[in-house]
C-alpha cells in the first residue's frame, strides 16, 4: 500500500516536472513542416520540391502559372513577344525590383542567373538545345536568342532553377554552389538556414503584393509518423505532403472532411507509369504489351493503394498542361487482353512470364506491383504470371538505359510547365531503327521505343502555338499509345494540410504553395 | 616506472600503431563497396530524366570519369593529408558535413548511457537483494524485454505515446524552432551552459529527453542484466566472506569491495556501447528527425555521396578504435590482476 502510493506519487510529480519543462513555443511565424532536409538554396543545384518550395518563397521568376495553368508575369512586364522568324524571345523586365542585398534588379542579373545556371546547375539539361544565349540590349529588355524555334521555352520561363540572383552577392560563387544563403527578388528574405530548420522572413521592400504572415519557419522531419505526428499534435501548422504515406495522407483527408484541419490540393503535375522495353521479347510483340496494358486496373490499383487519392490515369501530360482529361492510351479489358495473349499463343498452359521491377524504396510502387500481381492472379491466371524485383531507386535509374528491366515502376514529375516536359523525356529518340531506339531520351526512360513520325511532330510543334501546339501534341502522344512502351497509371497531386486557425493553402499551377497567402485566423 | 605500466605502454603503442593500417584497410574496403555498388551520384542527383550528354558532363564535373586507381590514389593522397574533400552532392566540404552531425550523435549517445546506467543499475540491485522473489521476477522482465523491444518499435511507440498524445515532448529535431541554435561545440547541451543560456539549456535538454530516455530505457536491460550477475558472483566470492567473517558491515562490503569489482565487467560494456553509439543510433536518429551521424551516412549512401560515405566511415571508424583502446588502458589500470 505504502509501495503504491510511493510510485503514485513519484508519477505525478514526473508529470508535473514534464509539464513545467515544455518551452512555450508559441510563435508569430507559421511553422510549415515536411520531409526530410534542405541541402542548397542554390537554384543551380536545389532539386527537391522542398527546396524549390524555399526558394519560390524567396525569389521570383520571369514568370508564373497560375492555376488555371496559364502564363502570368512576374519579374517580366508583359507576355514573351516572339520574332517572326521565332528565332528571338522579347521580355521586357519589370523596374524598380530590388535584390534582398539592395542591388537593382536588372538584364543583366537575368544574363548572370541564366549563364550560370547553364554553367554549373546540375538539372541544367532541361535548358535542352534550346536557349543559344541571352542578349542585354538595355537595362530592362533581355533578348533571348534560340537554336531553332520553340513554343516550349515558354514553360521553361516558369522554371525556379532560372530564378535570377543578385549578380553582385554572387560573385564569388559564379563557378561554385552557395548553399546556405540566397538573396532574390522574391516576397521573403532569408533570415536562418540550417539543413533541418529554414526561416523566412517578409520582405519590406517588395515590389508587389506582400505576405500577409510574418514569417515562415519551415522544418524537416526524417519519416512520415513524425510529420503526421507533428501536425496531429498541433506542434506544426502546416504539412506538406511530400513523402507522406498514403494511409496518413488519407488520414489527414478524413480529418479535414470532419472540419477537423484544411486541406489544400495542387493540381495534378506527377505521373506514374510503367515503362516497358519494347525492343526484346516478350515486349517486343505489341499485342503482348496491349494485353498487359488492358490488364491494367487503374481504379482497383488507386482505391487500394492510395485510398482513391491519385487519379487513374491514361495519359502522359497531366489535365493541366491539356487543357482537358482527354485518355489515350489502352484502358482496361482483361476479356480483350486474354483474347490478345491467346491470339499470340499464351494462356492454357502456356504462361506468358512477366518480370515486373519496382523501386523498393518507394512504398507505392511496391504496392502497386503487390495488387497488380494478384489481380492478373484472378483474372489471367492461366495466361500472365508477374514476377516481382524490387530494386532501390538509384540502381534502377543506372541500369535503365542498359535494357535490364522488362517493365519497370516509374514516376515523372516535368521539371518546368510545359507537356513538353513530360513528352519529349519519354518519346523522344535521336537515333532510330524501325522503331527501336538507339540513343536518346526514351533509352533513360526504359523503353527503347522511337518513332520518326512522333520526332517530326515534336519539331512541328516547337513553331506552333496555343491550340494548334496543344493538338501536335497530343496528335503525338496518340502515335505514343498505339504502340505502348509505357502504361500510364495515375496522376498525383500535392496536397498541404493546416490547423484550423491557419488559411487554406493554396498552390499554383505548379504544385508550388503560395507561402504568402498563409495567414493565422480566428475560427 | 613499473614493470606493469611498461607492459601496458607497450600494448597501447602497438594498438596505436595499428591504427593507420587498419584506417587504410577500412578506407580501401569502403571505396571500392562504393564503386561496386550498382548506381553512382550522377543517377542518384539527376534521377530517370536526364539525357546521356547532361550525365557525362556532371559525371566530367565530379571527377568520375578518371579512372578508379586515379580515384583511388587521388583519395588516400587525400586522406593522408586529413583532406576530406567535399560533398559531390553540394560541394560543402566533408569535414564540416562531420563536425555538425558527429556532436549530435555522440550527444544522444552519451546521455542514453547515461540514463541506462541511472535506469539500469537500480533495477539491477533492487533484483538482486530481492532474488527469487516477485520483485526479481519484475525487474528480469523489464530488463529482458528492453533490450529484446526493436530500437525503431520501441522509438514510434514512445514518439506516440508522449509526443502524439500526452504533447510532453517535442516529435523530434534537436533545438526549438524559435531560438536559434548556440554555435561552440556542437555539443548543445554543453554550448548552452557556454553561454550561460538558461533557455538553450531548457530546448536542448527539453529536445534530448524523449530520444535519450527511450534509447537509454532499451539499454538499461544490458546494464541490469550484467550488474545483477557480477554482482551475485562477486558476493558469493571468498573474500566477501571474510569480510562478512570479520564484521565489517553489509553497506560497506557492498560499496567498498563488491561493486567495484562488479562494475569492471560494465566498465567494458559501456565502452563498447559509446563506441558503437558514436557511429549514430540510425533508426533512432531516422525516428526522432536527429540530425545525427548516422542519418547523415544514410542519406550520404542514398544518394552515392562517395566523398562524404567515405570522411564519416574513417572518422568514425578512428573514433571507435581510439574508444576501444581508451577503455582497454582503462580497465588495465583499474583491474591489476589484467596483463598485457
Amino acid at each position: 500500500m505504502q509501495n503504491n502510493f510511493l510510485i503514485a506519487t513519484f508519477i505525478f510529480i514526473f508529470s508535473l516536472t514534464q509539464y513545467s519543462c515544455v518551452p512555450d513555443n508559441k510563435t508569430k511565424r507559421i511553422i510549415v513542416a515536411s520531409s526530410g532536409k534542405i541541402e542548397s538554396l542554390d537554384p543551380a543545384r536545389a532539386n527537391t520540391l522542398k527546396s524549390l518550395q524555399l526558394l519560390n518563397s524567396l525569389g521570383d521568376t520571369l514568370y508564373e502559372l497560375n492555376s488555371e495553368g496559364e502564363l502570368i508575369p512576374e519579374l517580366a512586364s508583359g507576355m514573351p513577344i516572339f520574332s517572326k522568324d521565332k528565332l528571338q524571345i522579347i521580355i521586357n523586365l519589370r523596374k524598380n525590383v530590388l535584390f534582398h542585398d539592395g542591388t537593382v534588379f536588372n538584364s543583366n542579373a537575368i544574363k548572370f542567373s541564366f549563364d550560370r545556371f547553364k554553367r554549373i546547375g546540375t538539372m541544367n539539361y532541361i535548358l535542352g538545345n534550346k536557349i543559344k544565349s541571352i542578349e542585354t540590349p538595355s537595362e530592362y529588355k533581355i533578348i533571348i536568342n534560340l537554336h531553332k524555334p520553340s513554343s516550349s521555352v515558354n514553360g521553361l520561363l516558369t522554371s525556379v532553377y532560372l530564378t535570377p540572383i543578385s549578380p553582385t552577392f554572387y560573385e564569388g560563387y559564379s563557378d561554385k554552389f552557395l548553399n546556405d544563403k540566397f538573396i532574390g527578388t522574391g516576397k521573403y528574405i532569408l533570415k536562418r538556414f540550417s539543413n533541418e530548420i529554414q526561416i523566412i522572413d517578409p520582405n519590406l521592400n517588395y515590389w508587389g503584393d506582400k505576405p500577409i504572415n510574418e514569417g515562415i519557419s519551415f522544418i524537416g522531419y526524417s519519416n512520415s509518423t513524425s510529420l503526421f505526428g507533428a501536425l496531429k499534435s498541433k506542434q506544426i501548422d502546416v504539412l506538406l505532403s511530400n513523402s507522406i504515406d498514403d494511409s496518413q495522407r488519407n488520414n489527414l483527408s478524413l480529418l479535414s472532411k470532419k472540419k477537423e484541419i484544411k486541406e489544400g490540393t495542387s493540381p495534378a503535375t506527377e505521373i506514374s507509369f510503367i515503362s516497358l522495353r519494347t525492343n526484346s521479347y516478350p515486349l517486343n510483340n505489341l499485342n503482348v504489351r496491349l494485353a498487359i496494358a488492358k490488364s491494367l486496373n487503374r481504379r482497383l490499383l488507386s482505391n487500394k493503394v492510395s485510398y482513391g487519392m491519385r487519379q487513374p490515369s491514361r495519359s502522359l501530360v497531366p489535365p493541366i498542361y491539356k487543357k482537358n482529361n482527354q485518355e489515350l492510351w489502352p484502358e482496361y479489358d482483361p476479356i480483350k487482353a486474354k483474347i490478345l495473349l491467346q491470339k499470340e499463343g499464351y494462356c492454357n498452359g502456356n504462361i506468358l512470364e512477366f518480370p515486373l521491377t519496382y523501386r523498393s524504396n518507394v512504398p507505392a510502387d511496391k504496392l502497386i506491383a503487390l495488387f497488380w500481381q494478384d489481380d492478373i492472379k484472378n483474372i489471367l491466371n492461366d495466361c500472365i504470371n508477374i514476377r516481382l524485383n524490387g530494386v532501390e531507386s538509384t540502381t534502377i535509374y543506372k541500369n535503365l538505359n542498359l535494357g535490364i528491366y522488362t517493365a519497370v515502376i516509374l514516376d515523372w514529375t516535368g521539371p518546368y510547365s510545359d507537356p513538353e516536359a513530360y513528352l519529349t523525356p519519354l518519346l523522344s529518340c535521336s537515333d532510330l531503327d524501325g522503331e527501336n531506339c538507339k540513343k536518346g531520351e526514351s533509352l533513360y526512360s526504359g523503353s527503347f521505343w522511337g518513332s520518326n513520325k512522333v520526332e517530326k511532330l515534336f519539331l512541328e510543334s516547337e513553331n506552333l502555338n496555343g491550340k494548334e501546339r496543344l493538338a501536335k501534341l497530343i496528335e503525338l502522344e496518340t502515335i505514343a499509345s498505339e504502340s505502348i512502351p509505357y502504361i500510364p497509371i495515375w496522376i498525383s497531386s500535392q496536397k498541404a494540410w493546416s490547423q484550423n486557425q491557419v488559411s487554406k493553402p493554396i498552390f499554383n499551377g505548379a504544385g508550388i504553395i503560395s507561402m504568402s497567402d498563409l495567414e493565422f485566423i480566428n475560427e | 616506472m613499473s614493470r606493469d605500466l611498461n607492459k601496458l605502454l607497450n600494448y597501447s603503442f602497438l594498438k596505436i600503431s595499428l591504427i593507420p593500417l587498419m584506417l587504410w584497410f577500412i578506407s580501401t574496403l569502403v571505396f571500392i563497396l562504393l564503386r561496386i555498388a550498382p548506381g553512382d551520384p550522377v543517377d542518384a542527383i539527376l534521377g530517370s530524366g536526364a539525357n546521356e550528354l547532361s550525365r557525362e558532363l556532371l559525371r566530367y564535373k565530379l571527377g568520375l570519369n578518371e579512372s578508379l586507381l586515379t580515384q583511388y590514389f587521388s583519395y588516400i593522397n587525400d586522406i593522408v593529408h586529413l583532406n576530406f574533400g567535399e560533398s559531390l552532392s553540394t560541394q560543402e566540404p566533408v569535414i564540416n558535413i562531420i563536425l555538425k552531425s558527429l556532436p549530435a550523435s555522440l550527444e544522444l549517445g552519451i546521455f542514453s548511457i547515461i540514463f541506462a546506467i541511472l535506469i539500469g543499475f537500480p533495477l539491477g540491485y533492487l533484483g538482486l537483494k530481492n532474488k527469487g522473489k516477485k520483485g526479481d521476477y519484475i525487474v528480469r522482465i523489464v530488463g529482458i524485454s528492453s533490450y529484446a523491444i526493436p530500437p525503431f518499435w520501441g522509438a514510434i511507440l514512445a514518439q506516440i505515446i508522449f509526443s502524439v498524445n500526452l504533447r510532453i515532448f517535442p516529435i523530434g529535431g534537436r533545438f526549438s524552432i524559435i531560438h536559434n541554435q548556440p554555435h561552440i561545440t556542437g555539443f548543445l547541451v554543453l554550448d548552452s551552459l557556454l553561454e550561460n543560456n538558461i533557455i538553450y539549456l531548457r530546448e536542448s535538454l527539453y529536445h534530448l529527453a524523449l530520444p535519450s530516455l527511450t534509447l537509454g530505457f532499451l539499454l538499461s536491460g544490458i546494464f541490469s542484466r550484467t550488474l545483477r550477475i557480477n554482482l551475485d558472483k562477486t558476493l558469493k566470492s571468498d573474500y566477501v566472506n571474510a569480510a562478512i567473517c570479520r564484521g565489517i558491515t553489509r553497506r560497506k562490503i557492498l560499496l567498498s569491495h563488491a561493486l567495484p569489482n562488479a562494475l569492471l565487467p560494465i566498465v567494458t560494456i559501456s565502452g563498447l556501447t559509446i563506441a558503437s553509439l558514436a557511429g549514430g543510433a540510425l533508426l533512432f536518429e531516422v525516428t526522432f528527425s536527429w540530425p545525427g551521424i548516422a542519418l547523415r551516412l544514410y542519406e550520404a549512401i542514398s544518394q552515392r555521396d562517395y566523398t562524404v560515405v567515405q570522411g564519416i566511415v574513417i572518422i568514425t571508424s578512428l573514433l571507435i578504435v581510439s574508444l576501444n583502446l581508451f577503455v582497454d588502458i582503462f580497465i588495465a589500470l583499474l583491474d591489476p590482476r589484467i596483463e598485457y
